[in-house]
Order: C-alpha cells, then structure tokens, then sequence
C-alpha cells in the first residue's frame, strides 16, 4: 500500500514536472521586470485604442481593436461576408472551420451575453460550454482587458447578421475529443489579463499588448512544444504555420530582425514592403492588409520598439547572411537545374529579373528575401502555387498563382533554381515536397 | 486619379486609378492598340513593352509602378536602333503568320540585341521564352534575331 502511494505520488510529481517543462516560460516572462496590474499601472496606457481615437465610440474603438486583433482573416471565408466564418484550417489531423461571429442569433453569437464573449475570447470557452480549439488565439486574447474585449464585441453586433453555419470539422481521434481540450487549457492557458511591466517605457508596454494580445505574432512566429502550445523557449525564431514559414523575429542579427532598421521595420508592418527585405506574402500579407496597414503610426512604433527587447535566437536552418544581387546575364551564376531555369526564363524573368533585382518594382526584387535565402525553398514554393497581392498606397502590385500552370515537379524544379541563383544554398525539394505544401496552405 | 506618363518620349495625362495596368492605360484610355492583351497574367509576353529599356509584362504593371521612367510601345520601337534592325529582319525572313503575338515578340527581342548585341542561343532562349507563339513562328523568330544581329540586312 505504502509503496503504491508512492508510486502515485511519484507519477503525480512526474507529471506536473513535466506538464511544467513542457510548457516553459509565458510569452512575456523574457523581459523580467516588476509587473503591476494594469490598473495600478500609472506612467501610461497600454491597452485600449490610440489617441486620435479616445473620444470615438465604442463600436469604432472596437473596430480598430477588432482590426488590430485580426479577426475578419480567419473568420471570414474567401468571397463570402467578412466575419460570417467557414475559413478551412488544414492540419495534420484534420480540417477545422472557422465560426460565424456576426450576430446571427442562430449560426452565429447573437445570443452571447457578455460574459459568454469573454469566455470565448479570454478561456476558449464557447457558448454552450464546449471548449475551443487553439487554432482560436485566446491564449493570446486572454492577455486582452475585458474592456477591450467587450469594445470589440459591440463592433460586431453592429454589424449586419448573417445567417451562416461552417462545416462539420474533420479531425480525427483524439483530436476530435473537444472535451480533452479542458485539460490542454488549463495546462496552456494562463487565463490571465495584460500585467504592464514598470521597468520598461510607456511605449514598450503598448508594443507588448499589441503584440502579444491583439495581434498574436507568437502564434506564427514562435515555434510549438510538445502540446502544440507555443514554446516561449524560442520566443519568435520562426516556425512553418499554414505550410508558410513565419520567420525569426527575434532580435538575432543574423537570422532574426536585429540588422533591421526602425524604418524598414515600420515599413514593412504599415505596408507590408521594405526595401532589401521582400514584400509580405500568404498570412503576413493578409495580416498587413487587414490589421497592421490600419494601425495609428505610433502603434506602428511602439510593437517596433517591443520587438527590439525580444531576446536574440537564431534559427539553424537559416544561413547567417543572405546573397548578393546575382549576375545581370543568365549565362553567369548558378545554372544547376536546367529545368528550374526554363521556367524561370519563360514565367519569372520578365517581372523579376535574371539578377534578382526587379525592372519593375522594388516590390518584387528577389535579392535579400528570407524567401529567397531559406534553404528549405517553403516560402518560394508557395508563392508559385498561390501568387500575392500587395496594396500599397499607390496602388496595388500582385504576382499571378501559377499552381495550376505548372506541375509539382515543374514548381519544386523553379523553386530550387530560384534559392540556388538569388540565395546563400539552394534548395533540394521534390515534387513530392510540393504536393504536401499544397495540402498545407489554408484556402 | 490624375497621372502623368511618359510614353514613347510624350508626356501622356490622362485619369486612371493608381493600380491599373499599364496595358488598360494603352489600349483602353490612350488608344495605342498595338499592344496586344494576351493572357492577362504575365504568362504569354503579348503586351510586352519596354520600360527604362528592359522588356516587361504591361497586363500586370500598375501605372503607379512606373511613373517617371521611359516607357517604350510598338509604335515607337522602330525609332530605336535595335527595333529597327529587328522589325527590317522580321520583315525580311517574313516571320509572321497571324501576328496577335508579334508587337511581344519584336520588344522582347528588341530588348534583348540592346543589351546583348550578338545573341547566341542560350541568350535568345533565356530572352524569348517568355513569349508565347501559338502559330508555332519561333524557328522564324530565332532566324531573324540572328539576321538583325548579323548586320547582314538589305
């Protein structure tokens, strides 16, 4: 008997310690300063809208926080109303759809009451009590004041209904098990509100909220652990989400954005291009458009100079300097893949060029992209398949889907033409590599 | 949107949104239909014309992409030395057949003797594959690039 309670009290100790090592330091944990509640906290005011907003209402501040959380991306299905849900999320285990959240009283929230939104929002509850999948951010969310969480609920029930119901979702056992997702939940998420730190300026605090509560950077950028939780370990070194790589975004010189400057990094956030740096594309693309093109410029400011303190990780797979600008003649520079160069004379050069940098637009130059310069080709590829579009101020500039032009052995072949001309190591996909990237990419 | 282009060596205003394609400003508000609408997606290489003197893809060029720099059609590649070496051997080794293709064709080759005067193989595929003949007229492309490039012309 004695030694049975033993061996439980063991397993009990084993398991909360690793149940603790699993999930590692909170995504604010790096900076290690004196943490106040938010109402106590005096010097500023971190969460909330900006100043040209204070005197809005509530549905426009709930607006630019709904914006600023980026909600209508994944709640909306491409060609359908914005918000009315059934965005297909492909993962390993299976397809999950996003929900309707206009107020249709039936297929969307136009029954929750306040404290059913906050629970959605902050605890992965939904309203009936069945629990959400992380693939909903509320780990992130749940650093949001309640304050701001409601300001965004009164934004969508201003909106119109729409009657709207997702797809049953696919995944397969034991994911299927939503229950189990309580356990996951209390293990993950802290179930706790935005703390400002002292030690740090008025301005890091707002680019800490807006970072990491609204507009959720980690879930891209920092890599999963063993529970498809984030792994504050690597705070933002990168991670392939949605068969995309979300790259380092850390403070490494080499990997991450430490050689960025102020204004390449403001550039790249408001318009979703910096010089030298390539152009935003798949999910980054939609999160400039949707949600970073529509922040105040000093929120802009602010998640730069959070960004800064995020300690140095480097990413391995990544070389440490990216390649020069290639020849100017095709004739020069590498020609390893004889087929890659085919389809990079007759579908790529006349945008890009056969050194790289673009005779049309500064938009489209190859040279210096992680794209061009990550080994494992994943961006490259699915841009092929999928294409892009950046609206700039000036209008907009897109690069056509070429996935149903060519095949997966044709892309995998212009893919590693494309990293072995304009990158630091060329690329080795096949056209199997191709198929799963397809499979990956949400719709 | 009020924009001002230079074409041809004109200056060109005219009203467009920003994120037109620059073959829409030619063929629809300017009248110059010499270049041709082809694919639409940069794929085909019929609406090719030269911009700073390097051949790219009108149907996907936003006009606020190329404010300030020299736009070169069809109808004024003649007046330079390349175009005009090419479109006296295109007449010569009589390349066309329909001709939808050709105004692509004869930039993209224009382009490619400006910056690479004595063209061999390689060179003329790496320049030319990106435009598309469904006449089949490519044996006869290669053929008068080689003779614009010769100096062999009568």
């Amino acid at each position: 008997m004695r030694i049975l309670a033993g061996i439980v009290v063991i397993a009990i100790v084993a398991v909360v310690a690793g149940v603790f090592i699993i999930r590692g330091p909170g995504p604010l944990d790096f900076a290690g300063g004196t943490k106040v509640a938010l109402a106590d906290y005096r010097a500023g005011k971190p969460t909330g809208v900006p100043a040209k907003l204070e005197k809005a209402s509530l549905v426009e501040r709930g607006e630019y926080l709904a914006k600023a959380a980026d909600c209508m991306v994944c709640h909306t299905k491409p060609g359908e109303t914005e918000y009315s849900g059934g965005l297909a999320f492909k993962l390993p285990f299976g397809t999950l759809y996003s929900t309707n959240i206009t107020p249709d009283k039936d297929t969307g929230i136009g029954n929750y009451s306040d404290q059913d939104f906050l629970n959605a929002v902050q605890r992965g509850k939904r309203h009936d009590g069945a629990r959400l999948y992380p693939a909903m951010p509320y780990t992130s969310y749940t650093y949001m004041s309640d304050e701001d969480v409601l300001a965004v609920k009164a934004y969508l029930f201003s909106l119109p209904a729409v009657r709207a119901t997702a797809p049953d979702n696919t995944l397969s056992f034991p994911f299927n098990q939503r229950w189990a997702m309580i356990f996951w939940s209390a293990v993950f998420n802290p179930d706790t509100r935005f703390a400002p730190d002292t030690s740090k300026s008025p301005e890091w605090n707002r680019g800490a909220y807006l970072a990491e509560a609204l507009a959720h950077c980690g879930e891209c950028h920092t890599p999963r652990n063993l529970g498809f939780a984030l792994d504050n370990r690597k705070k933002f070194a990168g991670a392939i989400t949605a068969g995309w790589h979300a790259f380092n975004i850390s403070s490494d010189k080499a990997t991450g954005l430490g050689n960025w400057s102020d204004a390449d990094l403001i550039s790249y956030l408001s318009l979703g291009h910096a010089p030298g740096h390539g152009s935003a594309s798949g999910p980054m693309g939609e999160a400039v458009d949707h949600s970073f093109s529509q922040f105040a410029p000093e929120d802009i400011k602010s998640i730069v100079a959070y960004l800064r303190s995020v300690p140095p990780v480097s990413s391995p797979d990544l070389l440490a300097t990216t390649a020069p600008v290639a020849p100017a003649s095709h004739k020069d520079g590498v020609t390893a893949d004889a087929r890659g160069k085919k389809v990079f004379a007759s579908a790529c050069a006349s945008c890009h060029g056969w050194s790289g940098e673009s005779p049309v637009s500064p938009m489209a130059t190859l040279t210096g992209t992680w794209a061009v310069n990550d080994p494992a080709a994943t961006n490259v590829a699915q841009i092929v398949i999928s294409g892009t579009k950046r609206h700039t101020p000036d209008g907009a500039l897109s690069m056509p889907s070429f996935g149903n032009a060519y095949t997966d052995d044709e892309i995998a072949a212009v893919a590693n033409y494309v990293t072995a001309r304009f990158g630091a190591k060329g690329s080795k996909l096949t056209a199997k590599d191709v198929a799963q990237l397809r499979e990956q990419t949400a719709e | 949107m009020a924009t001002t282009l230079t074409i041809n060596g004109e200056t060109k205003s005219f009203d467009a949104p920003a994120d037109m394609p620059l073959l829409c400003v030619l063929r629809d508000i300017l009248g110059m239909t010499g270049t041709k609408f082809g694919c639409g997606i940069a794929q085909c290489g019929a609406c090719t014309v030269h911009v700073d003197g390097k051949a790219v893809r009108s149907c996907v060029l936003p006009i606020s992409t190329v404010a300030n720099r020299a736009i070169t059609t069809i109808e004024h590649v003649g007046s330079t030395p390349a175009g005009a070496k090419v479109q006296k051997a295109w007449l010569d080794a009589e390349v066309i057949q329909c001709g939808y293709c050709q105004s692509g064709q004869i930039m993209s080759a224009a382009a490619l003797l400006a910056a690479t005067p004595n063209p061999d193989d390689a060179d003329i595929d790496a320049a030319m594959a990106g435009n598309i003949c469904r006449c089949g007229t490519y044996v006869r492309i290669r053929e008068a690039i080689k003779l614009a490039a010769s100096g062999r012309q009568s």
